[in-house]
């Protein structure tokens, strides 16, 4: 038969850099209390004490409240729970004593777990910026055609045609010409422009305007430029090269590593050379490497990816609304004058992604 | 920060009587670095620990997953009682580094204690009054209580009445 049982629970938040919260709760078959402390991690010295009874058993036990703040300052060191016995025990409460105890000890391992969590961030932003650095290198060794060229966004959605986009095409053309680029590409979800209308906006606005599609694979979303077949639905992506092949257009990996590298899927060590082992990449004929919808890290992970598999990188906005146009686009180095010369462009592979206005 | 627990822990001593001459007390302790379990048996009514066995699962010191139970064999036979404290720690201290294991023997122990505490409580007054001459007349009838916390200092009205 039981005749007694005791639980302590105790749990650590670490607050700032330096600052660990500490909740204790000591129940049993006579006692039930609680403690708040505040912990220093740079040297285990108690900040701030505060308890609570919920049940004690005589009249004068909420005496021993006021008296817990007599281990302010103490800290968590050799001697420490002779420290608290004596002072904490025998002027206040033991049974306070004995869960301050508990606390403070489990600061010692919380601030070991912070210490240990503080090196692997270290260890982690040493490492991304090494890759940054490395990356941008990579980058910066591309075809030198940075002062010249003909610059356009190769990804721009417009509504209605992408249900997703609030830009109107007529708006977002406008918006293009007055930052200055030479074209841009309406690269909608799933649907195909008439080239008629196409052309149409062309003459109205005196702009360069192509048209694409951006297409859903079952590896994910695809620049496609040279195809006018309406495709609805998620088509598979090996099905899709062979339909590019067969209209002699180009096909080009979408943001290819968004969300890859986020929330603790990064962690799991996802490196460059791995990624290039990917199925879709033996289908690709580029790899949009700037996208103004991901990470700059994304970006710099799918450019690494491009560079080691030796494929072109292109780069575009992916803008949804007006003010997003041109944040990135790719630099070709002769002009363009229609979706053929933007194919043949593309195939030559002499052309490299920029940041435009970002 | 981000308000995300970073360390719990959680402990949990229970006791039970086995028969009318044994009682069993065990500690079972769990944090993010480890999981351990103390065991010991007491006879009554002298109290005296009879057993003591114990296991460490998981631990982040080595000095904890060496065998504990040789360290726990030197607390059989003490007296669970005043000045225990200072005798386990004095016994294991000379044969552990672990000072968790050692924590560990001293809950098994106050969890006999308070099992008797208890049983004691339930038959105090529930009349304020009363209840404040019953608690005078224990710091009365034991003179270590006077001055051990701060319910029996001087100032308090148990103490007062004595």
């Amino acid at each position: 038969m039981l005749k007694y049982s005791r639980n302590k629970l105790i749990s650590v938040v670490r607050e700032d850099h330096d600052t660990l919260s500490v909740h204790g709760i000591l129940d049993d078959d006579i006692y039930s209390l609680e403690l708040n402390i505040t912990v220093r991690i740079s040297d285990l010295q108690i900040i701030t004490i505060n308890g609570k009874w919920n049940r004690w058993t005589t009249p004068e036990c909420h005496r021993a409240e006021n008296l817990l703040n007599e281990a302010v300052g103490f800290r968590v060191e050799k001697g420490f729970t002779g420290k608290i016995h004596k002072v904490i025990g025998r002027k206040a409460c033991r049974h306070f004593a004995n869960l301050l105890i508990e606390c403070c000890f489990s600061a010692k391992e919380a601030a070991l777990i912070a210490d240990m969590d503080d090196n692997a961030g270290r260890k982690q932003e040493k490492a991304v910026d090494e890759s940054v650095k490395s990356v941008k290198s990579v980058i910066a060794a591309g075809p030198d055609i940075s002062s010249k060229g003909f610059i356009i966004d190769l990804h721009v959605h417009t509504s209605p045609a992408s249900p997703c986009s609030s830009a109107d095409v007529n708006l977002l053309i406008e918006e293009a010409k007055r930052i200055g680029l030479d074209g841009i590409c309406l690269t909608d979800h799933n649907f195909v422009w008439e080239p008629a209308e196409v052309e149409e906006l062309r003459q109205r606005h005196d702009f360069l305007v192509l048209a694409g599609n951006e297409i859903t694979t079952d590896q994910g979303d695809m620049l496609v430029f040279g195809l006018s077949r309406d495709i609805k639905g998620i088509i598979r992506l090996k099905d899709l090269r062979d339909e590019v092949d067969r209209a002699g257009g180009f096909l080009i990996a979408a943001h290819p590593f968004r969300g890859f590298l986020t929330f603790g899927i990064g962690e799991l060590g996802l490196s460059a050379e791995k990624a290039m082992q990917r199925p879709l990449f033996k289908y690709v004929d580029a790899l949009e490497v700037m996208n103004g919808k991901v990470t700059e890290k994304e970006n710099l992970f799918a450019a690494e990816v491009a560079h080691g598999l030796g494929l072109p990188a292109t780069g575009g906005s992916d803008a949804h609304e007006v003010s997003e146009t041109g944040l990135y686009a790719t630099r070709f180095l002769e002009k363009i004058k229609g979706e053929r010369d933007l194919i043949t462009a593309l195939k030559s592979g002499k052309y490299m992604s920029v940041e435009y206005r970002k | 920060m981000n308000n995300i627990l970073s360390y719990k822990r959680n402990r949990s001593t229970c006791v039970e009587q086995m028969d009318d001459y044994t009682m069993k007390s065990y500690c079972r302790f769990q944090d993010t670095f480890t999981e351990a379990y103390v065991e010991i048996m007491v006879c009554l009514p002298d109290l005296e620990i009879t057993g003591a066995t114990g296991e460490f699962t998981r631990s982040l010191r080595n000095e904890c997953l060496i065998d504990i139970n040789e360290s726990l064999k030197r607390v059989i036979g003490v007296r669970i009682g005043s000045g225990m404290l200072k005798i386990l720690k004095g016994l294991m201290g000379a044969k552990t580094d672990c000072r968790e294991l050692i924590f560990m023997v001293e809950e098994c122990c106050h969890g006999i204690i308070l099992a008797f505490t208890k049983k004691k409580l339930l038959f105090s007054p529930k009349d304020e009054k009363e209840k404040h001459e019953y608690y005078a007349n224990m710091v009365k009838e034991n003179i270590r209580m006077y001055n051990r916390c701060a319910a029996f200092a001087p100032g308090s009205s148990f103490v007062d009445k004595t």
